[in-house]
């Protein structure tokens, strides 16, 4: 049989009553789970695969497929509605997102992540299908030196894509680049600024600074607004539907987001979070409307979910290929997979096609069935915003601190929560962007682990991070994205910068 | 660093709270080179060890510092501050503080309800004998699902063993 | 919010027919390493076994064990219904970390699984033994490049081990250290590397593709199966397990460990856990009691005398 007849069978079952209901039942579940912050996809499928258990395989395998979908989509409704980010990956899309909701535009918000999730988990599952093989070769030639360049890239052009002050921006960014310091430091087993603190050993989780400085700091901040703001947001302005305008500004950060997304999530360090700073810098880079980012660009959030999605799906690659889990959440697939009797390695699509082709055939209709719960909810989900100040935000601390607890249900953790939640607020009060805290803390110990690594592996040769090709090329895209506007605004008023500059202030 | 309250945007004198941020910064800078310079070195094959970059990380705190205070002194730190009240903040606060303290005796659902009728207390909701059984009310019903239903390990208290 | 509760509903009457609850299983890590997979899977088999109704497990991350090595030792002192899963990776966490709480501070119950290491070169590496390799270290050890897991973690120490073998010093070793298994093994299938170590089952479905070659298993004798000398047969005198075990809390009467002790022993001899071990490619290495404390007492003395050799406990 060929590639598309097992695809077809795959889809064939799948598509039964039965096996619908069940994609519909772990989609809802794994949304509901996902979308309490700090509660990631990985948390959310290590709860609910054992209730797959109790199924038939083909049933199972397409219910968890729900649930990882389901998961990697709950994050960004509470991102968009509360600005409460669930995971590190839905923290770009709180940033335009938000603005839109607040704006009484939650609803296309919401419609156009949900769209652009689903056209990317389309491309990029028919993707694994297809060229699975050779993106993993791709992804292979990746070593130490080229993850170096990545990071060096994703550093610039997210830096240049936060906030409206250099020195603000730099000063969140080394804030968060000190928190990464914290911790054992992974190459040598020593302890950094842990000050002998055993609960800072492991340094600083990323869900719970995202949560403390997003939920909480927001929190604070606008109950430190007293009676001046309004006691409701407005929640639906205009249609709750996307415009054609939106659609038209939408389509093509999708299909972007999506190619920045997948191969970044094929690459056993890549991760989906530098494929959803990567793609909100695109997006900012070459919208027509520059003057909305930082103000609600609805761009800022179709790409950003576009890639999330993507890589979520592009992270399947080497595990099916390889059988390398190179995320939590695909160590715990993993595990799962281990259930069906399913080895994924090298020689999984010849031994295996039956479950490789129903796994995907499962992913692709619960992808459907995502879009097919979602759409409906948006407005009921934008409904959100009308409760009443109190208890919605009573509620988000509630959840805020439920999903921390569930995590890791230590005193310290909570400490932790309360402490970055009050310098999210002091930052807040002070114009500080809180995103490249948080960009800090993630991009950091990758940079530096791969620097180290490249540099030990070459026993100190400086020269092999610039004479891989792969490497060079990003380092120059990299040099280029910082020199060049500098160039330009040297060189007088470039209308484009004119009008960058113009937003920027 | 809450005295972020002085309407400094059209001040041109030197602005107190960001000279304070800018003394913050270069403290978290010497409180790095304290506790990396007892690492030791172990670079191994790499001439970037343990210790390089938190150093780099450093120098540029001190660089920030510098750049924040000179901005303050010249006035020109800017960003409009709008009046902050700190009641509601001390409530939240407050709430946070009480329930990762009463977390693990009282269980989740009575710290949780506190931490809920206190946030809705900054928010304007006074009257707690009123929103405190509400709070533990709704905690309770969440810890059921997701205890109980969803098998997350969230702390039972008094009130949770009463019924299982 | 209705949908929520309907769906959560409609999970627990899938999931959960009604039991008292019984164990708590601490995985002292994150959701999906190995020891949240043995846990997993412990609470599974003893579900099914009905050796227990109702088996939560609680993941309490950090530090290579030990931050839920100290939790479980201070806050489940007397209660026989807990129960912590660890292994040979928290032996040397405890030594690199100067963690205040060891494994003396709890009930060391049995050793469940073990898996050995396995020294791996990329399929078109000029290396063809583990003679070739370790003629490479002898000559120039910062050539041989090894990715392997967390620095001081089960394969640092292999390694350390294998060169002070060879008569290489151990602090000349090039160990790059990788946080998963899958990274590590990237880096080995993308020739980033000279070599790389880590339990053979991380290996086992590239090594039979043949996209890598397989040159030794650090186990004492030859595991059937496998095709590839020990690491003794190849003139590296190694032996290191990778072991994981389950342990109970610390204050418990001698009639709460026995029982506890006899529920475990249950487990490890049910049908249900002799499957689990086959489908993860787990080793049956079930051994309990004072034989597993001396085995115990002599690892952590060897592991002590590597990890101050490697130059990373002083």
């Amino acid at each position: 049989m060929g590639t598309f007849d097992f695809l077809l069978q795959g889809l064939l079952v799948a598509a039964q009553p039965m096996n619908l209901l069940y994609a519909l039942i772990g989609v809802t579940l794994g949304t509901a789970v996902g979308v309490l912050p700090g509660i990631g996809p990985a948390l959310t499928v290590a709860l609910l695969l054992p209730v797959t258990y109790k199924l038939d395989p083909g049933g199972s395998l397409i219910m968890f497929a729900g649930i990882y979908y389901g998961g990697m989509y709950g994050g960004s409704t509470t991102s968009i509605l509360l600005n409460t980010p669930g995971e590190s990956s839905s923290i770009v899309t709180a940033l335009e997102g938000n603005k839109m909701a607040r704006a009484g535009r939650g609803g296309p918000a919401l419609a156009t992540a949900a769209i652009g999730s689903f056209v990317a988990g389309l491309i990029a599952t028919l993707a694994l299908a297809f060229i699975a093989p050779y993106i993993v070769k791709l992804a292979l030639v990746f070593g130490p030196r080229e993850y170096f360049a990545l990071m060096v890239l994703a550093f610039v052009t997210v830096s240049s894509a936060f906030g409206d002050s250099t020195l603000r921006g730099l000063t969140s960014l080394f804030v968060g680049l000190t928190l990464a310091c914290i911790g054992i430091d992974q190459l040598t087993g020593q302890t950094r600024l842990s000050f002998g603190v055993p609960d800072l050993l492991d340094g600083i989780e990323v869900t719970t600074l995202a949560v403390a400085m997003f939920a909480i700091g927001e929190t604070l901040f606008i109950a430190a607004q007293g009676d001046r703001g309004p006691d409701k947001v407005e929640a639906v302005r205009g249609s709750v539907w996307m415009s054609a305008m939106d659609w038209a500004r939408s389509w093509k950060p999708w299909l972007r987001g999506t190619f920045i997304g997948f191969p970044i999530g094929a690459m056993p360090a890549g991760g989906a979070e530098i494929g959803t700073f990567l793609s909100y810098a695109a997006e900012k880079r070459l919208t027509k409307h520059p003057e909305e980012f930082g103000n609600g660009a609805i761009e800022g959030v179709a790409g950003p979910e576009a890639a999330n999605n993507a890589s979520a799906a592009g992270t399947l690659v080497p595990l099916l290929t390889l059988g390398l889990p190179t995320t939590a959440t695909a160590a715990i697939m993993l595990a799962g997979f281990q259930q069906y009797g399913l080895q994924p390695g090298p020689l999984l699509f010849a031994t295996n096609p039956q479950l490789v082709w129903g796994l995907i055939a499962s992913l692709l209709i619960a992808n459907f069935m995502l879009l097919v719960l979602n759409l409906p909810l948006i407005g009921l989900w934008v409904r959100l915003l009308t409760i009443p100040k109190p208890w919605l935000y009573a509620g988000i601390l509630l959840f805020a601190t439920l999903g921390t607890i569930g995590a890791n249900p230590s005193v310290f953790e909570l400490g932790m929560l309360l402490a970055f939640g009050l310098l999210g607020y002091v930052m807040r009060v002070f114009g500080y962007p809180i995103a490249p805290v948080v960009v800090g803390l993630i991009l950091g110990p990758l940079a530096e682990q791969q620097l180290r690594r490249a540099l030990s592996i070459s026993q100190g040769d400086i020269t092999v991070l610039f004479t891989s090709p792969i490497a060079a090329v990003l380092l120059v895209i990299a040099a280029l994205a910082l020199i060049v506007p500098l160039i330009l605004r040297a060189r007088g008023r470039g209308e484009v910068l004119a009008q960058l500059a113009a937003s920027e202030d | 660093m809450n005295k972020g309250n002085n309407p400094s945007a059209e001040t041109r004198r030197p602005d107190r709270a960001a000279l304070i941020i800018a003394v913050v910064l270069a403290a978290i800078a010497g409180l790095i080179f304290w506790d990396v310079s007892r690492l030791s070195g172990l670079a191994g094959y790499s001439q970037v060890g343990p210790t390089t970059v938190p150093y780099a990380i450093a120098f540029c705190l001190v660089g920030l510092a510098i750049w924040t205070a000179a901005e303050a002194l010249r006035g020109d730190f800017g960003h409009e501050r709008e009046k902050q009240e700190f009641g509601p903040v001390v409530w939240i606060v407050g709430g946070l503080a009480a329930q990762m303290l009463l977390l693990n005796t009282l269980g989740f659902s009575i710290a949780t309800g506190i931490l809920f009728a206190m946030t809705a207390c900054g928010f304007g909701k006074r009257r707690l004998w009123f929103t405190i059984p509400i709070g533990i009310a709704f905690s309770y019903l969440v810890w059921l699902i997701f205890a109980k239903l969803l098998q997350l390990s969230l702390p039972a208290g008094p009130l949770e063993r009463l019924f299982f | 919010m209705k949908h929520f509760f309907l769906a959560s509903i409609l999970a627990g009457a899938l999931a959960l027919p009604a039991y008292a609850a019984d164990y708590t299983i601490i995985a002292p890590a994150n959701p999906g390493g190995g020891w949240d997979q043995t846990a997993r899977s412990l609470q599974t088999v003893m579900q099914q076994e009905g050796i227990s109704g109702n088996v939560q497990v609680q993941n309490v991350p950090g530090a290579g064990g030990t931050i839920g090595l100290a939790q479980f030792a201070s806050q489940q002192k007397g209660n026989p219904n807990a129960l912590l899963v660890g292994g040979y990776v928290m032996v040397g966490a405890i030594l690199t970390n100067n963690s205040p709480v060891t494994l003396k501070d709890v009930e060391p119950i049995a050793r469940l699984t073990g898996e050995y290491e396995a020294i791996v070169v990329p399929a078109a590496s000029e290396i063809k033994t583990m003679a070739d390799l370790v003629a490479a270290l002898k000559k120039d050890p910062g050539s041989v490049s090894w990715a392997g897991g967390s620095a001081g973690g089960t394969d640092h120490i292999a390694v350390g081990l294998i060169a002070k073998a060879a008569g290489v010093d151990p602090t000349k070793i090039n160990y790059i250290a990788y946080s998963g298994g899958g990274e590590a093994l990237a880096a080995i299938l993308g020739s980033q590397v000279t070599a790389g170590i880590s339990g053979y089952g991380e290996f086992e479905s590239q090594v039979k593709a043949g996209t890598l070659r397989l040159l030794a298993v650090s186990s004492a004798e030859r595991i059937p199966g496998i095709d590839a000398p020990t690491l003794k047969e190849s003139g590296v005198d190694v032996v290191v397990e990778n072991w994981r075990m389950v342990a109970a809390a610390p204050g418990l009467t001698d009639e709460q460990k026995a029982a506890v002790s006899a529920d475990i022993e249950k487990l490890a001899k049910s049908a249900g856990w002799q499957e689990v071990l086959k489908t993860k490619g787990w080793q049956d290495t079930y051994l309990a009691g004072d034989a597993f404390k001396e085995q115990l007492t002599k690892d952590i003395a060897a592991t002590e005398t590597v990890l101050k050799d490697i130059g990373l406990v002083k």
